[in-house]
């Protein structure tokens, strides 16, 4: 055999082989994860490490400060959690899912992704291990949260917090410029725009492309009588009340919102409201104990905020959720822990430390009522809570929050019509749907 | 084999791992319907992916976004660039200072400069229109109309040193003969800079040239800081553009066809360039 003969089948071989090598990598998922026991009483002897994912906020601070009394009733489970920022928890998660020896054994998942993580087998089911929960007092959770954790009829996952929106205000300014709060759009822009004066805007708002805009927008479509999807499913983004809703939500934007804010997320609406440069703003209803924290970032104005359900009464719920996954090395530690810390008596403890609640009986319980945010405060999350929408269902949450975010900013922005961009926004929809 | 084979194989080997393989995987994935959460193997669509995305507008917006951004930001560097390193040339003393405060802002991470620039540029919190409005005026930088170009001077503002180092280097490469001929025949200042370092400068500021434009090609961080792509589409850049594709929506065939579609126009002006750049050499 020639040498030049030998070097080319010594080349075929090699791209032979590479391109094998290639095919053999793509959506080759991590081996069968072992049977879960399906159980929901845990042993207290279990022995196991539970590696968990979670996103670096306040809530994870207070999960963290529990795991010591978790210790002294599962002595031989050792918790280790690891902490994130949001944007770079999906994609560990999927490497994770995806891997023959996975990185995490329990994880918290945010509502956009639940379906997806469903679809593509993720997640263990866990009715049966919630059903056989001794005291477990699962129909206590707020129905929204565990709609989110539905997925087909099926279980996936168990509350962990909850960060629906509410109207958060200054109540001084309010009885100074003795208003009322609004009952409709209308009175909500009109209110924004009494509020606002040369040195202050009467509502900060968060048109940021994206998540941030459609999150804050979908509480007005809402309170304008509108809806993201009918019982059937199918978007509703270009309908008379959506196209109120923008136009209301451009009016409030251009007339009582600062200046050259059009890009502006949650941090600056935030810091806009506690330095009392802005009269109020729509974000998640635990900011509320943040803004009247008397050495958090509003200083003197601490004390002075409220909460309250928007206008019409519902508003966007967003939630995360705990769910073990289906590679999980530990699924019955990781059980024993998500049943310890959603128990109604440890829930009390978390909301207690300022986590956000996903049980009703703890929202009316006397050490929760009286552990210094107020009674008008857990009323205003029970009134939140009963009457609240995710932003999305079904496969692509994420595509669509993105897609129809885009669309918002193009109205907001004004290079496109409000028409125009609902129209694009509920093709969008119908796209991803596909 | 032989011994120049053997020499050349390490490096062949090196090669073929680091970028042959991740080259010739995501040209597969190209090839397919690949989603991050498949868990079979994927099903092959051949060109479909490519065609989808050269007939998507929101594509070609985030390509047409790209090229504004690297022609506003790489001109405008080219021209800080060259005046500072002219300075720096005659500067006498201090010399070591002057460059190492001029340099750095290249030593931060992109995308704190990002976040930190997102809070300075804040009407309502940033020093920057706060100093602005002193003197009467009101400037939306993140606004539809200036967020693109706002990103392009962030772009110039940390990497205008890395220009000022490149060009510094060649100036004083230049040989001293022919501006000292210039000078003795009565040459302007503005003359000589013109007909004798400019030619001779040329290699030095074509490569200049290509490397930052290929670096601020993959403009993401500033992106992903401040604006997320927007308001509405104006900011969305194709490095956004594939991230958001491939990794915040799973189909990484889509996302891979992308980049693959970027690498040949790259690759197209890589090699217009060189030869532009061989012809002038070789006159």
């Amino acid at each position: 055999m020639s040498t030049r003969r030998r070097g080319l089948l010594a080349s075929m071989g090699l791209a032979t082989a590479l391109a094998l090598t290639i095919s053999g990598c793509a959506g080759s998922g991590g081996t069968d994860a072992p049977a879960s026991s399906g159980l929901g009483d845990i042993p207290t002897d279990t022995e196991g490490t539970v590696r968990i994912l979670m996103e670096s906020v306040p809530d994870t601070d207070i999960v963290i400060d529990l795991v010591a009394s978790f210790n002294e009733t599962y002595p031989g489970i050792e918790v280790e959690i690891e902490t994130l920022a949001f944007d770079q928890m999906r994609d560990k998660l999927i490497a994770s899912f995806q891997s023959s020896e996975p990185a995490y054994d329990l994880i918290v998942v945010d509502n956009p992704w639940m379906d997806d993580f469903v679809d593509a087998g993720f997640l263990e089911p866990l009715d049966a291990r919630i059903d056989s929960t001794t005291d477990y007092q699962a129909e206590d959770f707020f129905q929204p949260l565990v709609d989110i954790t539905e997925v087909d009829g099926v279980r996936y996952g168990v509350p962990f917090y909850n960060y629906a929106l509410g109207y958060l205000y200054r109540t001084d300014l309010y009885e100074e410029a003795g208003l009322e709060l609004p009952s409709t759009l209308d009175e909500l822009v009109a209110n924004v725009q009494q509020l606002t004066t040369s040195d202050r805007t009467g509502i900060a708002m968060q048109p940021q492309r994206g998540y941030k805009i459609f999150e804050e927008w979908a509480n007005w479509l809402f309170a304008a009588g509108g809806s993201i999807y009918d019982e059937e499913g199918n978007p509703t983004l270009d309908t008379p009340e959506a196209a109120a809703a923008l136009d209301a939500y451009i009016e409030a934007f251009t007339t009582a919102a600062p200046a050259n804010s059009s890009n502006w997320a949650f941090d600056e609406a935030f810091r806009s409201v506690s330095s009392g440069q802005s009269a109020s703003m729509i974000s998640y209803n635990w900011n509320l104990p943040g803004l009247n924290n008397p050495e958090g970032a509003s200083g003197d104005l601490a004390g002075s905020f409220a909460l309250a359900p928007m206008p019409g009464g519902k508003q966007v719920l967003g939630s995360w959720s705990w769910a073990i996954p289906a590679n999980s090395a530990a699924s019955d530690a990781a059980w024993a822990f998500v049943a310890w810390i959603t128990s109604p008596a440890v829930d009390v403890e978390r909301v207690v430390a300022g986590g956000a609640a996903i049980r009703e009986s703890t929202l009316s319980n006397p050490t929760v009522l009286e552990s210094g945010y107020g009674e008008d405060y857990y009323a205003a999350i029970i009134a939140i809570l009963s009457d609240a929408a995710p932003l999305s269902q079904g496969l692509g949450g994420e595509e669509m929050i993105q897609a129809v975010g885009t669309e918002l900013s193009e109205a907001v922005a004004g290079t496109k019509t409000v028409e125009q961009a609902l129209a694009d926004a509920q093709a969008a929809v119908e796209r991803i749907q596909r | 084999m032989t011994f120049r084979w053997a020499m050349l194989a390490p490096v062949l080997t090196i090669t073929g791992v680091a970028v042959g393989f991740p080259l010739g995987y995501a040209l597969y994935l190209s090839l397919t319907d690949y989603r991050l959460t498949s868990r079979g193997a994927p099903d092959f669509v051949g060109l479909d992916n490519y065609f989808f995305v050269l007939t998507d507008p929101r594509m070609w917006n985030a390509f047409s976004n790209t090229a504004i951004y690297v022609i506003v930001a790489v001109a405008l560097q080219t021209v800080l660039g060259l005046a500072i390193a002219l300075a720096l040339q005659k500067q006498k003393w201090a010399r070591d200072l002057t460059r190492a405060m001029l340099l750095a802002p290249m030593f931060i991470t992109p995308i704190a400069v990002g976040l930190t620039f997102r809070f300075l540029l804040n009407d309502q919190l940033g020093a920057i229109p706060a100093a602005l409005r002193t003197i009467g005026i009101s400037y939306d930088f993140f606004g539809p109309s200036n967020a693109l170009v706002t990103l392009a001077f962030i772009d110039v503002w940390q990497w205008t040193p890395f220009m000022v180092l490149l060009l510094l280097a060649g100036l004083e490469s230049i040989p001293r003969q022919p501006l000292e001929a210039a000078r003795v025949d009565g040459a302007s200042a503005w003359y000589t800079f013109r007909r004798v370092v400019l030619p001779l400068l040329t290699p030095v500021l074509t490569v200049a040239i290509l490397l930052r434009s290929l670096d601020a090609l993959k403009v993401f961080e500033y992106v992903y800081a401040t604006t997320r792509g927007g308001p509405g589409t104006a900011t969305e850049t194709i490095q956004y553009f594939t991230y958001q594709t491939g990794i915040q929506f799973f189909r990484l065939g889509e996302a891979s066809a992308v980049a693959f579609v970027l690498l040949a126009i790259v690759m197209t002006l890589i090699v217009i360039l060189f030869r532009r750049l061989q012809r002038s050499a070789a006159r």
